[in-house]
C-alpha cells in the first residue's frame, strides 16, 4: 500500500505539473507510462521549428529510453528560475490538437462529437478519445473561436510593428476598425455553414461565461490597437459599440449570398461610419449644450442687473 | 447482526480487499478465503444464479439498473466503427444497448447523407439503399467477454431470442488475463463485474494493455453512499429484502448474501478512481447514480 501511495502521489504531482525529475519515476511507472502522448513528443521533434512563441515540450525522457536521441535542436520549455520542465505533453496539450485535428471535418460533419472523432482518428487515437470532450461540440467551437482571436491578435500586433518601424501608414480610426472585424470575420468564411450552429451553441448558459470572456477580450484587443487610451466612461462606450457593430455584422454575413461577402462590407462600412458620427453627435450636442447654458446665464445676469 | 461484522472488518484484510495482490488472505463478502477459493467461489455463485440473473436483476433494482445501463452507454457516446469490449458482459446487456445505440446512430448518418444528395432520381434514392443495407451497424463490432460459461450461455440464448446477429462476438476469458492482443479495441466496459475480480489491478493492467491509444475505459459498478440516512436505508434493504428475494425468485439465499456483502466490501469512489490511474489511464472520472448507488469511472488511455 505503501509503494502504491508513493506512485499515486507522484502521478499526482506529475499531473499537476509540478517539477519532477525522471529519475523519481518507479520503473514500473515508466513502463505503464502513456502511450501517446510520449509519441507527440517524437512527433514533435520531427516538426520543423515553427515560432518561438509556441512552447514544445518535447525533451526526451533520459532515464526511461536510452536507445533515443538524448537532445534535438529544439525550443524546450523552461519554467520560472530555469528549473526542468515536463518531459511529456499535457493532456490539455493532446486536446488542443485533437482539437484543431478536428476543425477540418467541421465543414462535413459540423461542431459535434463526430468531427471530435474524426480529428482524434487522423491523430492515431481512437474514436474513443472524443469522449473526453462534451457530446454537443462546445470545446470545439470555444478552441476555435479563441484561435481566431490569437490569429487576429498576432495580425493586429505585426501590422502595428510595421507602424511603428515607419514601413506602414497609420490608420485613421474608422478604417483600422473595420480593417480589424473585416479580418476576423474572414476567418469565419470556411465554416460559414456550419457557424449559426455553432452560435447557437455558444449561447447556452453553459458556455456564456466562456463565450463572452472570449468576445470581450477580442474587442478589447482591437480597441487596444486602435490606440484607445480613454480612461472615462468613453473605455465602456467605446466597447459596446464596437461589440454591436461585431454582432450584427456577424448575423449579417450569416445570411449574405454576394460575392466575397460585399454585402457584408458595406454594412460594416456602415456601421461604423454611423457610430463615428454617433460620437461626433455626442460631442457637437455637449458644445452646444455648453453653450446654451452660457447664453441663458448672460441673458439672465442682463436681465437682473 | 450485519453491523458487528462490518466493524469487526481486521486491518490485516485491508490490501485483499483492495483486491491487490496479498498474501493468501481475501475476502468472499464478509468471509476470508484465499485467492484460488475466491475465485472458485464466485464462479460457482455465477453458474447458480445465471439462469434467473436478469429477473433479479430486475426486481432487485426495481428495474433501475436498465436506467443505468442505458446511462452508460449515453456516456460513451459510440460513433459507428467502434470496437468494444465488453468485460464479465455475461448476459450481454450492454452488448446490445451498444449495438442499438450504433444502429440508430448509423441510420441518423444514412439519412443525413440521403438529404445532402436531394436531386437524385428516386432510381439512385432505391440503390443507395442496396448499398447501405448491407452496413447497418457501420463496422461496429462488440466482443462480450465473461469467465463463466453458464452466464455466457444465456447471453447467446438472448441474442438468439431477441434476433442480434451481427456484430457479436462470444469469447470465454478471465478479465485478469485477456485472450486478445495490445491495443486492439476503442472501448472496454465492465459493468457489474468489477466487483467480482479477485485481482483489480491485474483486471485494469489488462484494460490498459488491449485498449488503443486514445481508447476508454468504463466501469459501471456499486458503490459507497456518502449520504448517512439514505445509506442506511441502503443497508436495510440489501440485507432484509435482496438475500429474500433471491431465496424467492431463484432459491438461493447465499448467492445474493454474497452479492450484497460484495458491494460492501469494494473500494469506495476515490479509490476505484486512484486504482485507475495507477493502472495508466489519464482524465480518470466518476460520476455517482442515484446518490453513489452506482457510479461510473471512466478514464482515457492517453
Amino acid at each position: 500500500a505503501a509503494a502504491g501511495g508513493l506512485r499515486r502521489a507522484g502521478w499526482r504531482l506529475w499531473r499537476g505539473r509540478a517539477v519532477v525529475r525522471c529519475q523519481h519515476y518507479p520503473p514500473l511507472r515508466a513502463l505503464q507510462a502513456s502511450a501517446v502522448l510520449r509519441r507527440a513528443s517524437d512527433e514533435h521533434k520531427k516538426e520543423p521549428l515553427t515560432s518561438s512563441s509556441q512552447q514544445h515540450f518535447d525533451s526526451p525522457p533520459a532515464g526511461h529510453q536510452p536507445e533515443q536521441e538524448p537532445q534535438g535542436p529544439h525550443p524546450s520549455y523552461t519554467g520560472q528560475g530555469g528549473q526542468e520542465s515536463e518531459d511529456y505533453e499535457s493532456e490539455e496539450q493532446l486536446q488542443h490538437r485533437i482539437l484543431t485535428a478536428a476543425l477540418e471535418f467541421v465543414p462535413e460533419h459540423g461542431w459535434t462529437a463526430e468531427a471530435i472523432a474524426e480529428g482524434a482518428k487522423t491523430l492515431g487515437l481512437s474514436v474513443a478519445a472524443a469522449g473526453m470532450f462534451h457530446s454537443d461540440g462546445s470545446e470545439l467551437i470555444l478552441h476555435f473561436v479563441s484561435e481566431c482571436n490569437t490569429k487576429l491578435s498576432k495580425l493586429l500586433q505585426k501590422e502595428q510593428k510595421l507602424v511603428q518601424l515607419g514601413e506602414a501608414e497609420k490608420k485613421p480610426t474608422d478604417e483600422f476598425l473595420r480593417h480589424a472585424v473585416e479580418a476576423r470575420l474572414r476567418m469565419l468564411i470556411p465554416y460559414i455553414e456550419k457557424w449559426p450552429q455553432a452560435l447557437s451553441v455558444l449561447l447556452l448558459p453553459r458556455n456564456i461565461p466562456s463565450s463572452l470572456n472570449l468576445l470581450t477580450s477580442m474587442i478589447d484587443e482591437i480597441w487596444h490597437y486602435a490606440g484607445d487610451q480613454s480612461t472615462d466612461f468613453n473605455w465602456y462606450t467605446r466597447r459596446a459599440v464596437l461589440t454591436g457593430i461585431y454582432n450584427t455584422t456577424e448575423l449579417v454575413m450569416m445570411q449574405d449570398s454576394s460575392p466575397d461577402f460585399e454585402d457584408t462590407w458595406h454594412f460594416l462600412e456602415n456601421r461604423v461610419a454611423d457610430a463615428m458620427t454617433m460620437s461626433n453627435t455626442a460631442s457637437q450636442v455637449q458644445s452646444t449644450g455648453e453653450a446654451v447654458v452660457q447664453g441663458l446665464m448672460g441673458a439672465a445676469v442682463t436681465v437682473s442687473n | 447482526c450485519r453491523c458487528r461484522a462490518l466493524l469487526s472488518r481486521p486491518a490485516g484484510t485491508l490490501r485483499a480487499r483492495r483486491g491487490l495482490a496479498a498474501g493468501p488472505e481475501m475476502h468472499f463478502g464478509f468471509q476470508t478465503v484465499t485467492e484460488e477459493e475466491r475465485r472458485e467461489k464466485i464462479y460457482q455463485v455465477f453458474e447458480s444464479v445465471a439462469k434467473k440473473y436478469d429477473v433479479m436483476n430486475d426486481s432487485m433494482t426495481l428495474g433501475i439498473h436498465r436506467v443505468w445501463k442505458d446511462i452508460l452507454m449515453h456516456k460513451m457516446n459510440p460513433s459507428p466503427g467502434t470496437l468494444l469490449l465488453d468485460v464479465a458482459g455475461g448476459t450481454g446487456d450492454i452488448a446490445f444497448r451498444f449495438i442499438n445505440y450504433v444502429s440508430s446512430v448509423r441510420e441518423r448518418q444514412l439519412q443525413r447523407k440521403l438529404k445532402h444528395r436531394q436531386n437524385l432520381s428516386w432510381q439512385e434514392i432505391f440503390e443507395s439503399y442496396q448499398k447501405d443495407k448491407c452496413n447497418s451497424l457501420g463496422d461496429s463490432q462488440v466482443v462480450v467477454c465473461d469467465i463463466n460459461r453458464e452466464m455466457l450461455k444465456v447471453g447467446k440464448q438472448k441474442a438468439q431470442h431477441l434476433g442480434y446477429s451481427e456484430g457479436l462476438s462470444w469469447v470465454l476469458g478471465n478479465a485478469e488475463e485477456l485472450p486478445f492482443d495490445n491495443d486492439k479495441f476503442d472501448v472496454y466496459t465492465i459493468a457489474f463485474g468489477i466487483r467480482n475480480v479477485t485481482r483489480i489491478d491485474l483486471a485494469l493492467q489488462e484494460a490498459y494493455r488491449v485498449l488503443k491509444p486514445g481508447g476508454r475505459f468504463l466501469c459501471l459498478e456499486f458503490s459507497h453512499v456518502s449520504n448517512p440516512l439514505l445509506s442506511r436505508l441502503y443497508d436495510l434493504y440489501s440485507f432484509q429484502v435482496i438475500p429474500v428475494l433471491g431465496e424467492v425468485i431463484a432459491g438461493d439465499w447465499k448467492s445474493y448474501q454474497y452479492l450484497v456483502e460484495s458491494i460492501r466490501q469494494f473500494p469506495p469512489q476515490e479509490e476505484l478512481k486512484a486504482m485507475i490511474e495507477d493502472a495508466g489511464f489519464f482524465k480518470v472520472d466518476y460520476e455517482n447514480l442515484n446518490f453513489g448507488i452506482v457510479a461510473i469511472h471512466s478514464g482515457f488511455k492517453l
